[in-house]
């Protein structure tokens, strides 16, 4: 058994608070972060998983309404052709880009905080982009015809899907971001799971644990292999994660509406997406870490680390905001300027983009300051005005650009139906569900790599943190 | 399991393993290298997180996973490009505004996600082929401290070839460095 050191120091100069709080061992950190997965359910997930679950429900409901009546059912008619569906679905996909950053970016650059947030936050990226899919899928109306127009299988027909569409891009970028997802996400899992199956006090727990363990034993030949397969996938995520939101903004940029037709749009989108996910992980994360006693891995530190990306990518979209109104102005299109000064800045929507504008321009300005920055309040009520605000700017992209169409007769408000709103929420059930399943069964944070960052912390301040170099 | 079952597998030789806990990763490294230039065959650490070392340490060769991932990456961006190529020239050629039916540009995001896909593919599933996991019985398991081996304990495994002198083995994991030292037997299912 592994001695205990008892002083974990930061090897950061500038900031030597630990990454590890307390006295650890391999033992005190394997127990005290595997203790949620074998307390029972208390009465507070069981009221969070009624609530979600209930949620669901409606999720259901409003599936099979849409499908039995038809897309019709939605509030969205010509001008405004896309709404809800693609606004919920740019946001879902947004919001899981944060768990890819931490798990990959994050790994690359060699950054040790990323040990305790990284396993929740992959977790949030399975689950939106599984929300995220939903929406592509449904809004084909009968998606079971939908198959042969999206992916290139040789129907008899004889049709195939069109390459040259960013929406089939789109398919492949997501369905890969999901599958590559999942699977970065289970080969860091397994040594956790082994240790869940050797730390399990009854028969079914173990046989359970241990089928999804695969037999893992901890083997030297079997970590140097696994070593290159992990750093490998966060070397492939990454580009990855670039190119899907990248595509996803395609969707908007390679067509002619004045709102959408900007160059600017992936990397604006990129970091739109990095900015919300950070928020959607802060809104987990803040309540998580203090019912599932996570305090003493996940610390001020994390979360003052994460805030100061949110100032960060806030402030790369506000960059974006200027620069759409500022070529707006430049290019000298009326088109376009009338849709950047007045229908935006005036028009029915108003609101929308003033609320964008108060949420992700203002409010992250708050984390310059040091004493908000690290009051853990302020961060997860600003965290929530993020997501509000990241999803009013795509409801701006979508429908404001839309329902001023280049003919005044033309002209439309537009409003969701309560199956449209019924949607929407029962992803956030949907989401909600999976994530407290998630928190029930599985460790929330990457026991194994904590223990590892605890061991090279304690012997070598400047050890190389990933260990993958050679 | 009955006395019928052992003479219907008369044949059944158990594998053997030399099991030895360390105190530390280090001391577990010097071990393994220790036991390694006595002659000792075979050897396996088993460790809750990787080791920074180990791989010299048990002597192993370069690891095979990058070269997979190539190949697999490689393989994704040349099916999906073909693909394409083959849809959009050959078999359902469409003239739209008398454009050319291969068109790079456009290409060039399907080729990506596939190189990707393929590639991430080969480098989880080549990973579990080449550690031939899903393994869910291992004569290892038999040890109960080795429960502790994903937990915060650092083993090292010997498999003994027939014939092996058991004392002497213990003996020198002893000089080796392990705090125990004990002889695993596969049970026979």
């Amino acid at each position: 058994m592994a001695a205990p050191h008892p002083v974990v120091v930061s090897p950061d100069p500038l900031d030597p608070r630990p990454l590890i709080e307390g006295k650890q061992t391999d033992q005190t950190i394997n127990d005290s972060l595997l203790e949620h997965v074998w307390r029972g359910a208390g009465k507070g997930w069981w009221a969070l998983f009624g609530v979600a679950l209930s949620a669901l429900g409606l999720l259901v409901i409003a599936i099979s309404y849409t499908l039995y009546k038809g897309i019709g059912s939605w509030g969205n008619n010509i001008p405004v052709g896309w709404a809800f569906g693609i606004i919920n679905f740019v946001w879902w996909i947004g919001i899981g880009h944060a768990g890819t950053l931490i798990s990959a970016i994050l790994l690359l650059f060699q950054q040790k905080w990323r040990t305790s947030i990284n396993r929740f936050s992959e977790a949030m990226t399975l689950f939106a982009v599984i929300c995220a899919l939903l929406f592509p899928l449904i809004h084909t109306g009968r998606p079971w015809f939908a198959a042969y127009w999206l992916f290139p299988y040789p129907s008899v027909q004889g049709i195939w899907p069109q390459f040259k569409s960013p929406l089939t891009w789109d398919v492949f970028a997501v369905s890969t971001y999901f599958t590559i997802s999942l699977l970065f996400w289970f080969l860091g899992l397994v040594p956790d799971l082994a240790a869940l199956r050797d730390s399990s006090q009854s028969k079914l727990k173990r046989t359970i644990y241990g089928m999804f363990a695969m037999g893992w034993r901890g083997s030297g030949r079997h970590w140097a292999e696994y070593k290159w397969a992990y750093v490998l996938l966060a070397g492939l995520s990454t580009p990855l994660v670039l190119s899907v939101h990248t595509i996803v903004s395609f969707d908007f940029a390679t067509s002619v509406i004045p709102g959408w037709h900007t160059t600017i749009f992936p990397p604006y989108f990129v970091a739109g997406a990095v900015f919300s996910g950070f928020a959607m992980v802060m809104t987990w994360m803040i309540p998580a870490r203090r019912f599932l006693g996570l305090k003493h891995v996940v610390t001020m530190k994390h979360l003052e680390n994460m805030n100061k990306i949110m100032l960060v990518t806030g402030m790369f979209v506000t960059y974006g905001y200027v620069m759409e109104h500022f070529i707006a102005w430049y290019s000298g299109d009326p088109y376009e300027f009338a849709q950047f000064y007045f229908t935006r800045m005036h028009g029915p929507m108003r609101w929308i983009y003033r609320l964008m504008v108060f949420c992700n321009c203002v409010v992250p300005q708050i984390f310059w300051f040091k004493k908000w920055r690290t009051s853990i309040p302020v961060m997860w009520v600003a965290a929530i005005f993020i997501n509000i605000g990241m999803w009013c700017e795509r409801y701006n992209i979508v429908v404001t650009s839309l329902h001023r169409d280049f003919l005044p007769s033309k002209w439309e408000n537009y409003l969701p139906t309560w199956v449209d709103l019924s949607l929407f929420a029962g992803t956030i059930g949907l989401f909600s569900t999976l994530f407290l399943l998630f928190l029930k069964f599985v460790p929330a944070v990457a026991v194994t790599e904590v223990k590892e960052l605890r061991h090279e912390l304690a012997h070598d301040p400047t050890a190389d943190p990933v260990g993958e170099t050679h | 399991m009955s006395a019928e079952g052992h003479e219907h597998h008369s044949d059944f030789v158990p594998r053997r393993f030399l099991l030895a806990e360390f105190q530390t990763p280090e001391g577990l490294l010097a071990g393994t290298t220790k036991m390694r230039e006595a002659g000792y065959t075979n050897l396996d650490t088993h460790s809750p997180f990787p080791i920074h070392g180990l791989e010299e340490a048990l002597g192993l060769k370069r690891p095979k996973i990058p070269l997979i991932v190539l190949c697999g990456a490689i393989a994704g961006a040349c099916i999906a490009y073909s693909l394409i190529y083959f849809c959009n020239v050959f078999d359902w050629p469409l003239n739209i505004g008398n454009r050319p039916p291969h068109g790079p540009p456009a290409n060039i995001p399907i080729t990506f996600e596939l190189a990707v896909l393929l590639g991430g593919g080969s480098s989880f599933f080549g990973f579990f082929a080449l550690s031939k996991l899903p393994q869910p019985y291992h004569p290892i398991f038999e040890s109960e401290d080795f429960l502790r081996a994903s937990v915060d304990a650092f083993f090292l495994s010997v498999e003994l070839p027939a014939g092996t002198d058991v004392d002497r083995a213990l003996a020198d994991i002893r000089t080796a460095g392990a705090l125990s030292g004990e002889i695993v037997e596969e049970s026979e299912r």
